[in-house]
């Protein structure tokens, strides 16, 4: 499959997807969503695709949907949540319900729904020049791409509201304090760092990583009684599997263990 | 007796409410709640009202319920105190019209804010402490346990595990350690709090209102929803957003690299 606007590359089961729009900062015009959409479809369904990362060529992570998109319908009666439906919100569902780690590499600006593909992704790393920002009250939106969800979650309600309704631009540093993202680094160091620990997740134990992603996923709707009760259940599976016969075998050799994601 | 436990006064936009008992450290009396609720609801229906400044008169921002006088218990059938019957006809009422309220709510938290005074700040969108100004959950000192929202509001704002230690203990904590915790926004110098506070409550009152009121009620939700259901919700809304005027004019603007000049339509 063939993409324009975004790149894919595969290798020994990582798959790295670049945005590629890096003249608009990789803002996100209608045909780039298309393409992202129809490749986290394709990540979904490759089996030999074990972790993801996400990453923006240029200066840029992702600028936001592009305003000057010359697809973009601006006329009054323009449905916004349209897009949302048919693009934006699928691409979120598609990541979350991957169950493969995703890995962000966050090289520069993310803003608008750019900070919430980095907020939808398992494990964000910025570079120290990089920055965040839900820019949607600026232009009279309210934030999307499950910002509304995921930022309460990670930095409470407080700093929620405000930073939904202040559209303040944030430094690499200060979202690390927050909980918002996992890591900063030099950003020379970046993409290394961040190709390391995605490589490490695709030779990791692939069923623990997707019962860890689904059973986060849940625990924000469930009681701890019911998360007790996943966690039974995802651990009985995990149990019988071939990767926790050699994790155990490993630590009881005090070798490094081989996992095959079965 | 308090003739104002409230002074409110409207200007660009901005209703500021003065919590008026200084000599209690405005400590909330029946007649301040109900100052509040009477404001809160003509704050909701006055359209040319676009934010709220909370703030309090004297040292204090607001010591909880006053415990004085009748105190805030309506007496049961057997005499016995009914915490519970203020709570339904005051005080709940307040906290609910604060969150449903689709227009943002700054405080300006200039002193202490005890007991179900901090639970107020909580309940408001934007805190801004004055350096001096703490928190305290108080309750368990007097053998009650926060109200007000504050035992939804602690797990959702600080977290889980300094959610209990915070209402069990019932330490003092003081405006920086709040800002570092995320109860608050913002920690300014005393002498710069109310300033700052004008300042910020009359950016918002000339923003895109209606894109705060769907701020304000996406994030109430996503307590409950799911992400599935808030990608829903956030569809919803940003298709009525995106045919609102100031949309058009936030992107017009963003396009021709000027400020805009939004008007909450």
């Amino acid at each position: 499959m063939p993409y324009e606007r975004i790149l894919l590359a595969k290798k020994d089961g990582l798959a790295t997807l670049t945005f590629n729009a890096p003249d608009r900062l990789n803002a996100v015009s209608r045909k780039m969503i298309a393409e992202i959409k129809l490749c986290w479809e394709d990540l979904a369904a490759d089996s030999a695709v074990r972790a993801v990362l996400l990453t923006g060529s240029g200066r840029g992570f992702c600028a936001g949907a592009d305003l000057a998109d010359p697809d973009r319908e601006a006329s009054a009666t323009a449905d916004s949540g349209a897009a949302l439906e048919k693009y934006f919100n699928p691409v979120i569902r598609l990541m979350r319900a991957l169950p493969k780690p995703i890995v962000s590499a966050v090289n520069g600006v993310a803003a608008g729904v750019g900070m919430s593909f980095v907020l939808a992704s398992d494990i964000a790393i910025a570079a120290k020049s990089a920055s965040f920002l839900q820019a949607f009250a600026r232009i009279g939106l309210l934030p999307d791409g499950g910002s509304t969800w995921f930022l309460p979650r990670r930095v409470g309600e407080q700093r929620a509201r405000a930073l939904a309704m202040l559209a303040p631009q944030i430094t690499a540093q200060q979202a690390k304090e927050w909980g918002l993202i996992w890591d900063v680094v030099e950003d020379g160091e970046l993409m290394k760092t961040a190709t390391e620990l995605a490589r490490r997740l695709a030779e990791g134990p692939s069923m623990s990583l997707a019962c860890i992603k689904e059973a986060m996923n849940r625990a924000s709707g469930n009681d701890l009684g019911q998360q007790l009760d996943v966690e039974r259940d995802f651990q009985r599976a995990l149990g019988r599997s071939e990767d926790f016969k050699e994790g155990v075998a490993a630590f009881l050799g005090k070798r490094q263990p081989i996992f095959r994601g079965k | 007796m308090d003739k104002t436990p409230v002074i409110a006064a409207l200007e660009g936009g901005v209703l500021t409410l003065l919590l008026n008992r200084p000599q209690r450290l405005n400590a909330m009396s029946p007649a301040l709640i109900e100052a509040m609720n009477h404001e809160l609801a003509r704050a909701r229906d006055d359209s040319d009202i676009r934010a709220v400044l909370l703030t309090g008169i004297g040292r204090g921002f607001c010591a909880g319920a006053d415990l004085a006088g009748t105190g805030p218990g309506d007496p049961d059938a057997d005499g016995q105190p009914d915490l519970g019957a203020a709570m339904d006809r005051l005080f709940n009422p307040m906290i609910r019209a604060m969150r449903a309220l689709p227009k943002p709510i700054v405080a300006a938290v200039n002193g202490v804010a005890a007991g179900g005074g901090a639970n107020l700040a909580l309940a408001c969108d934007i805190v801004l402490a004055a350096r001096s100004a703490r928190f305290d959950q108080a309750f368990v000192r007097i053998s009650l346990m926060p109200d007000l929202g504050g035992t939804w509001f602690l797990p959702h704002t600080v977290g889980d595990a300094r959610a209990r230690a915070l209402a069990m203990l019932g330490d003092s904590v003081p405006a920086e350690e709040a800002v570092r915790m995320g109860m608050a926004w913002q920690v300014l110098d005393d002498s710069a709090l109310m300033e700052e506070a004008k300042k910020l409550a009359h950016r918002l009152a000339a923003g895109p209102t209606l894109s705060y009121a769907a701020i304000k009620q996406a994030i109430n939700a996503a307590a409950t929803n799911t992400l599935d259901q808030q990608l829903d919700l956030e569809r919803d809304s940003q298709r009525a957003l995106g045919r609102s005027a100031d949309f058009k004019e936030g992107v017009a603007a963003f396009l021709a690299k000027r400020p805009a000049h939004f008007t909450g339509r």
